[in-house]
């Protein structure tokens, strides 16, 4: 009798807790085989790009279906990390150059064939190298590359780009008055990278690449007197010729004073190209990012990719979605959809990487004084360093903290990191 | 008689609203209480994100170092401020707007709608909102700040730890009126109007009945409506992290931005750590401040 009056409730808790478990169901009623995946660096008109080539999946792979789930940009590493923490219902991913080392090392992600599949010859070098970056393993596959640049107004008095940082702080001076400044600063998120990109130059040939935050006689980049030349200038540059409100600019406050007038030059990636296009700007162009002294640029090639979860239930599947977005046609419509520099060795013949401000970047290419580096995000400390030297640089160009103190921090912080690791 | 069929009837009764409650039960469990234990037990751990496959215990090696560290203090003064600051002119100014309107006027409930209408937004959205609207070079406010001649250059208000800190404060205050304004419209309908009748009977001035009707009788409602205030400013990083990220140089961190900065960071221990400490703030000031409006006994 009482078992009889219970059943009815307990049914229905019981139901309900199947149709909660059945939320994160993976396999369609029909034997259908249902991938989810997460993409990171999440804007609208990017999301509709991956879902067009979603359909194309689907449509190439019947019985195969695809649940893209796109977070907002600012939480979206967070909320990626959080699903994988938890190993259920994760297929694909998009992993980023500085989450690559964190997921591996937590054995999240799977490795991917790449031996077997007739597209990794189509890959370009860089691909191929960055695709076995961390630790050496193919845990993703690039879908392209954001490496920055130069923007210039060539209507306020600039006849050549400027072609050394100190060049950049003169001309910068020049084109300011008034309402009107010479460089888009960044002092907000982010904003400490550009006085790496700086010492970085002003180091020279003693740097490391491969370990870019050392020289090659182990000592940090920030314990030369260059370094401290470079800080010197990085603070001019913000005093003298970039807009006070700088101070906490990120990138969408740069890239809006470059295409609005205010500023006169801004150093970004790819993807500002489109914006600056659509914008009211007539009169610019692009160059190869400022030198040192030395006569080298270094800086690191930004880059995130599709990747596999170790706990897929479905990763023949799964592989298979990370390939095709990877294959020429696809990767090459998602470089030019999100303005990036495309792993395709057959986006060489085309002209949109070419010509006009993509000419800047096959510049730098060729020159051998513009380097690629490695960033050292396989260092424990990668993600603290990021947030505490953005502080460091408010703190620097405020005048809070003097060069001095920011760099002596900073060659504590990965001198320390360096024998962690080594 | 009864007294024998009542205690069974009791005990199916109290099976089933127990069975009814279970869901709401196991929801609140593994939705707050597990996070919030798991929380507090990676305080004590050293827990990176960099390398989850080592993660001892440390005792309380966490606090040691978010203590000695200044930031963190620095993050605990902005909070004294961005909390003090904040919850005067919320209430004083949502306790204005109460007042007006509980009057009956044309249109009062389209303008009540407008007034409330920042309490149904994000706290981030608000920052990006504000964050654009305070730009020095391209922000609303300058440019209308130019236009009425109040100002002759534009001003960096997200540029300084002082004026940034100001303009956090401004954004909370536009989002927080609103729900002081709310709480005590709801608070002053429900005195009742023969109350005031009888103070006007006995000559009693409006100021007067406000102070000797108006205020004993919504009182318990003010003590508690501020301490929850208090509470969810304090907790409320979203405006603040999405405006300036805690800058300019930590000029407008708080304690919960801080703990932000610990999770983009990977170091999820000393994330924890931090999180304890806001919980002890939080649990020793509402005790005292509980004891302090001897809220307990208030009717």
């Amino acid at each position: 009798m009482r078992s009889s009056r219970l059943a009815a409730p307990t049914a229905l808790l019981a139901a309900a807790t199947l149709a909660l478990a059945g939320c994160g169901s993976d396999s369609g009623s029909s034997g259908e085989v249902r991938l989810r995946m997460i993409e990171s660096l999440t804007s609208p008109e990017r999301t509709k790009l991956i879902k067009t080539l979603i359909a194309d999946f689907e449509k190439a792979n019947p019985g195969v279906s695809v649940e893209l789930v796109s977070p907002p940009l600012d939480s979206a590493d967070q909320k990626i990390t959080q699903i994988l923490q938890t190993k259920k219902d994760l297929d694909v991913l998009e992993v980023r150059d500085h989450t690559a080392k964190s997921f591996s090392n937590n054995g999240w992600l799977a490795e991917l064939p790449t031996d077997a599949w007739p597209g990794w010859a189509d890959l370009t070098d860089l691909a191929k190298k960055k695709t076995v970056e961390v630790g050496g393993k193919p845990y993703l596959i690039p879908y392209g590359f954001y490496q920055r640049t130069l923007f210039h107004r060539t209507d306020w008095g600039l006849t050549q780009p400027p072609k050394t940082w100190q060049e950049l702080y003169e001309a910068g001076k020049r084109m300011t008055s008034g309402d009107r400044f010479g460089y888009s600063f960044r002092g907000g998120k982010g904003g400490a990278d550009y006085a790496v990109m700086m010492i970085s130059a002003y180091n020279g040939e003693a740097l490391d690449p491969e370990k870019s935050f050392f020289l090659k006689d182990k000592r940090t980049i920030f314990a030369t007197p260059e370094a401290a030349q470079a800080l010197d200038l990085y603070v001019k540059i913000f005093k003298e010729a970039s807009p006070p409100d700088s101070v906490s600019w990120g990138y969408p406050e740069m890239v809006q004073g470059f295409t609005s007038g205010v500023t006169g030059m801004l150093i970004q990636d790819p993807e500002v190209i489109k914006t600056v296009e659509e914008s009211g700007v007539k009169a610019w162009s692009t160059a190869p990012i400022p030198k040192g002294p030395t006569g080298y640029a270094f800086q690191p090639v930004g880059y995130a990719g599709w990747g596999v979860t170790s706990f897929s239930k479905h990763q023949k599947e799964a592989v298979k979605l990370v390939q095709f977005l990877s294959e020429s046609k696809q990767s090459i419509a998602f470089a030019k959809g999100n303005s990036l520099i495309p792993i395709s060795k057959q986006a060489q013949n085309d002209p949109q990487f070419s010509q006009g401000a993509w000419k800047a970047y096959l510049e730098a290419q060729q020159d051998p004084q513009q380097v690629i580096t490695i960033r050292p995000v396989d260092y424990p400390g990668w993600s603290q360093f990021n947030v505490d030297s953005d502080r460091d640089v408010q703190a620097l160009i405020t005048g809070k903290k003097t060069v001095a103190e920011v760099l002596t921090s900073w060659d504590a912080f990965w001198a320390d990191q360096g024998r962690k690791v080594s | 008689m009864s007294s024998v069929a009542r205690p069974a009837f009791t005990a199916r009764k109290a099976r089933f609203i127990a069975l009814c409650l279970l869901p709401g039960v196991i929801f609140v469990v593994v939705f707050t209480y597990y996070p919030m234990i798991r929380g507090a037990v990676i305080a004590f751990q050293r827990y990176n994100l960099f390398d989850l496959t080592s993660t001892p215990f440390v005792g309380l090696e966490n606090f040691r170092s978010v203590l000695a560290e200044d930031r963190f203090w620095t993050a605990l003064r902005n909070t004294g401020t961005w909390v003090v600051v904040s919850l005067f002119f919320q209430f004083f100014l949502g306790f204005g707007l109460a007042l007006l309107l509980r009057r009956q006027f044309r249109g009062r409930g389209l303008y009540q709608a407008w007034v409330f209408f920042p309490w149904a937004m994000s706290g981030f959205l608000i920052g990006l909102l504000w964050r654009w609207m305070f730009n020095g070079q391209f922000g609303v406010v300058n440019d209308l700040l130019l236009k009425a001649g109040i100002i002759d250059e534009r001003i960096g208000f997200l540029a300084s730890p002082g004026w940034a800190m100001t303009s956090v404060i401004v954004a909370n205050v536009w989002y927080g009126v609103t729900f002081f304004a709310i709480m005590i419209m709801a608070a002053l309908q429900s005195v009742p109007g023969e109350l005031y009748e009888a103070a006007s009977v006995d000559g009693a001035s409006r100021l007067r009945q406000f102070w000797h009707v108006t205020l004993p009788h919504i009182r318990p409602t003010l003590a508690l409506i501020v301490l929850l205030r208090i509470i969810w400013i304090l907790n409320f990083p979203d405006l603040i992290y999405a405006m300036t990220g805690g800058g300019p140089a930590g000029g407008t961190d708080i304690v919960t931005t801080f703990l932000i900065q610990q999770v983009i960071g990977g170091d999820y221990g000393r994330a924890g750590a931090v999180g304890l400490l806001v919980l002890g703030l939080l649990l020793s000031f509402s005790v005292f401040y509980l004891n302090v409006t001897r809220f307990e006994r208030s009717r």
